[in-house]
């Protein structure tokens, strides 16, 4: 789940729990506040009652000593007067019965003792709390629809803000960490953020790929220079060898051994040229400005590797639009992928095998699938075969060093081409190049 | 023009490596050129403004010098001289600067000798206008300018480019043995794979054997047991 449906998801849930919490103290709540509020009044009315004895006499009252009663039309209120005997003395509040004219009413009672002509009294002032129950139910859904209608509000602004605040991870996601191949070219712009962790974050992604590309960095100048280095002696050695070969005096024996000598060297040659190419590659040093015509190119890898295949009596199927250009790539370079993918194909391939090249349009976006009826790839070994100087089918006649493949994927990773390798073991491998849409003419 | 003779070449060596120089002046020097040698940068600039050759073989990887800068001062002093840049630090971007700046070719190091040899000739054939006469192959005929081999005026079709390419080749370097190895390097040369051992050499000239036969003897096309092959001309 995305993260800021996280938050919106997050906010929704706890603020419909304070709603629903809230709503259901609505009753508690109006009871408290009416409560207070009738007991205000009737501490009010009793110091009325108070006030007007105290000025009038309880003979205002109760003018011939028998008990007062009152009460309003709906029975209400109501307010009584009576003598009284006990002597422990009220001053209280409490929610009772009472009988009025046959109903029962449950009222909210003020009782108050006092003394009046050496007589004790007692006041009772009554308010019915019946109707305080009606209110809070139409109260209770009002709020909620209310609250409801807030929380919907609140979902669609936090829903937006989330997102416009998380928008800067999405783009340094996007701009630092998707797509981004080594080495970088160019200079990486701040994300603009007033958020201080995206800041965090961005400062610290770029400080990691600052490392990174010094450590690549290191990696390609040490094989450059390597590989330079090790171009001069090679070429010193190559040159003797062939020179003392010219030569009258050297016996059988001695040209056997200088041939042994040159193979060597050979080896020797073949590794650090292919390391330096992967290295000039790596290093961004070809030019991607050539246009060609796939099916010819194709046709001359075939007339290049041709020998190879009568050597194993291997059949060859060409099966490519042959219309299809691609623009703004390197001739060299794609000869040597192709080349180096049927150089593959005839390897592994069992004798009488075949080799199949096919080409194709899918989704708008141009597909070579070189396909072999060789030993095939057990699935564990295939995210390892593009690795350097590994070896895995031990059983190939030719001596190779396990490079042939990292050349492919150096080149591919140089055009942006995607390769999937699909592989039944005893049945044959296919290599699928996928050309990306901007290597397609427009 | 100097000369159209090759036997009388003037060749500049600048290179300074000292042991690679003299291996290239030891082979070149067989071949009947005169050759002179630069180990600096320095040095060089002074030949090249004084004397007039008809190659000049450059080391662009100079400790005193920018090679390019050697290219241009050649131009100026030597504008008939053919320029071959060799270079170590084969880099894409010298590589076209230099033949911008009108070198006549390219060899990245390490390079063989005979194929230094077979880029001269073939320079000197385009540069010096040395029309090689048709070369004769027993009964058959190779014409290297229009890259045609023929069986008595009719040419031969069916012959491929590489094949071509490896006949021309051990004609370059007439009546001397060619090792696979060297074969091999000179037809695959440009290609980077990762077999070092594979040797389709023996393929190539059973296939050339093959489509020759049809026409005619080609026993002029020797093979030399357990070192390579041999190409014999005009002794017999």
């Amino acid at each position: 789940m995305k993260l800021h449906t996280k938050l919106t998801l997050f906010n929704t849930l706890s603020k419909l729990v304070i709603v629903v919490l809230f709503v259901m103290l609505i009753p508690l709540l109006t009871r408290k506040i009416n409560q207070s509020f009738i007991d205000n009044r009737l501490l009010k009315q009793k110091d009325k009652v108070m006030q007007v004895i105290d000025s009038l006499g309880i003979r205002y009252y109760m003018p011939d000593d028998s008990s007062y009663g009152s009460y309003t039309m709906l029975k209400e209120e109501y307010i009584a007067l009576d003598r009284y005997s006990s002597p422990v003395q009220l001053d209280t509040i409490a929610n009772e019965r009472r009988m009025v004219e046959r109903d029962t009413i449950e009222y909210r009672i003020l009782s108050h003792t006092f003394k009046a002509g050496n007589k004790d009294y007692l006041l009772e002032i009554g308010k019915s709390v019946s109707t305080i129950g009606e209110t809070s139910s139409p109260l209770q859904s009002i709020a909620l629809q209310v609250l409801l209608g807030m929380v919907l509000l609140t979902i669609v602004a936090d829903f937006s803000y989330a997102n416009y605040i998380l928008q800067p991870l999405d783009r340094i996601i996007r701009a630092k960490l998707l797509g981004k191949r080594f080495p970088l070219v160019g200079t990486y712009p701040r994300i603009k953020t007033s958020t201080y962790d995206f800041k965090y974050l961005d400062e610290s992604i770029h400080e990691m790929i600052s490392h990174i590309e010094q450590a690549f960095q290191k990696e390609r100048e040490f094989i450059s220079n390597a590989s330079h280095e090790l171009m001069t002696p090679v070429s010193i050695l190559q040159n003797k060898i062939e020179n003392l070969f010219d030569r009258e005096d050297i016996t059988d024996d001695v040209q056997m051994q200088l041939i042994a000598m040159q193979k060597t060297l050979n080896r020797l040659k073949s590794i650090a040229q292919t390391l330096l190419l992967i290295s000039q590659i790596e290093n961004d040093q070809f030019i991607r400005e050539d246009t060609i015509q796939v099916e010819e190119i194709l046709k001359e890898v075939y007339e290049e590797i041709a020998i190879r295949m009568q050597d194993k009596n291997l059949g060859f199927t060409l099966d490519v639009p042959p219309d299809t250009k691609l623009v703004n790539v390197n001739r060299f370079l794609l000869f040597n992928l192709f080349f180096n993918l049927v150089n593959n194909a005839i390897k592994y391939n069992v004798p009488n095998g075949a080799i199949r090249i096919t080409g194709s349009m899918v989704h708008g976006k141009f597909q070579l699938a070189f396909t072999d009826t060789g030993k095939g790839i057990p699935a564990e070994q295939i995210p390892l075969i593009f690795d350097r100087f590994k070896k895995f089918r031990q059983s190939s006649p030719q001596e190779s060093f396990g490079l042939g493949l990292p050349i492919v994927k150096s080149i591919a990773g140089f055009h942006n081409i995607l390769i999937k390798v699909e592989s039944e073991t005893g049945k044959g491998t296919t290599f699928t190049l996928t050309f990306p849409s901007e290597l397609l003419p427009a | 023009m100097l000369t159209t003779d090759t036997t009388t070449m003037n060749v500049l060596i600048v290179e300074d490596e000292r042991s690679l120089a003299r291996e290239v002046e030891t082979f070149l020097k067989k071949l009947f050129y005169t050759c002179e040698i630069a180990f600096t940068g320095n040095e060089a600039s002074e030949k090249i403004a004084v004397n007039l050759y008809d190659f000049i073989l450059l080391d662009l990887g100079l400790p005193d010098y920018d090679g390019l800068d050697l290219l241009s001062e050649a131009k100026k002093h030597n504008p008939e001289a053919a320029c071959i840049i060799l270079t170590a630090r084969g880099s894409i971007q010298d590589r076209v600067k230099g033949l911008d700046l009108g070198a006549d070719d390219y060899l990245p190091k390490p390079f063989s000798l005979l194929e230094l040899q077979s880029r001269m000739q073939a320079i000197a054939r385009r540069k010096f206008d040395l029309h090689s006469p048709l070369i004769a192959l027993g009964e058959f005929s190779l014409d290297l300018t229009r890259r045609i081999l023929s069986h008595h005026g009719t040419e031969i079709t069916t012959i491929t480019r590489k094949e071509f390419d490896l006949v021309s080749y051990l004609v370059l370097h007439k009546n001397r043995t060619l090792t696979r190895m060297q074969l091999n390097e000179h037809i695959w040369g440009s290609l980077i794979t990762d077999d070092y051992d594979s040797n389709y050499i023996d393929a190539h000239i059973k296939n050339i054997r093959k489509k020759l036969g049809v026409f005619g003897n080609t026993d002029w096309l020797e093979t030399v047991r357990g070192v390579g092959y041999r190409i014999r001309i005009g002794q017999g």
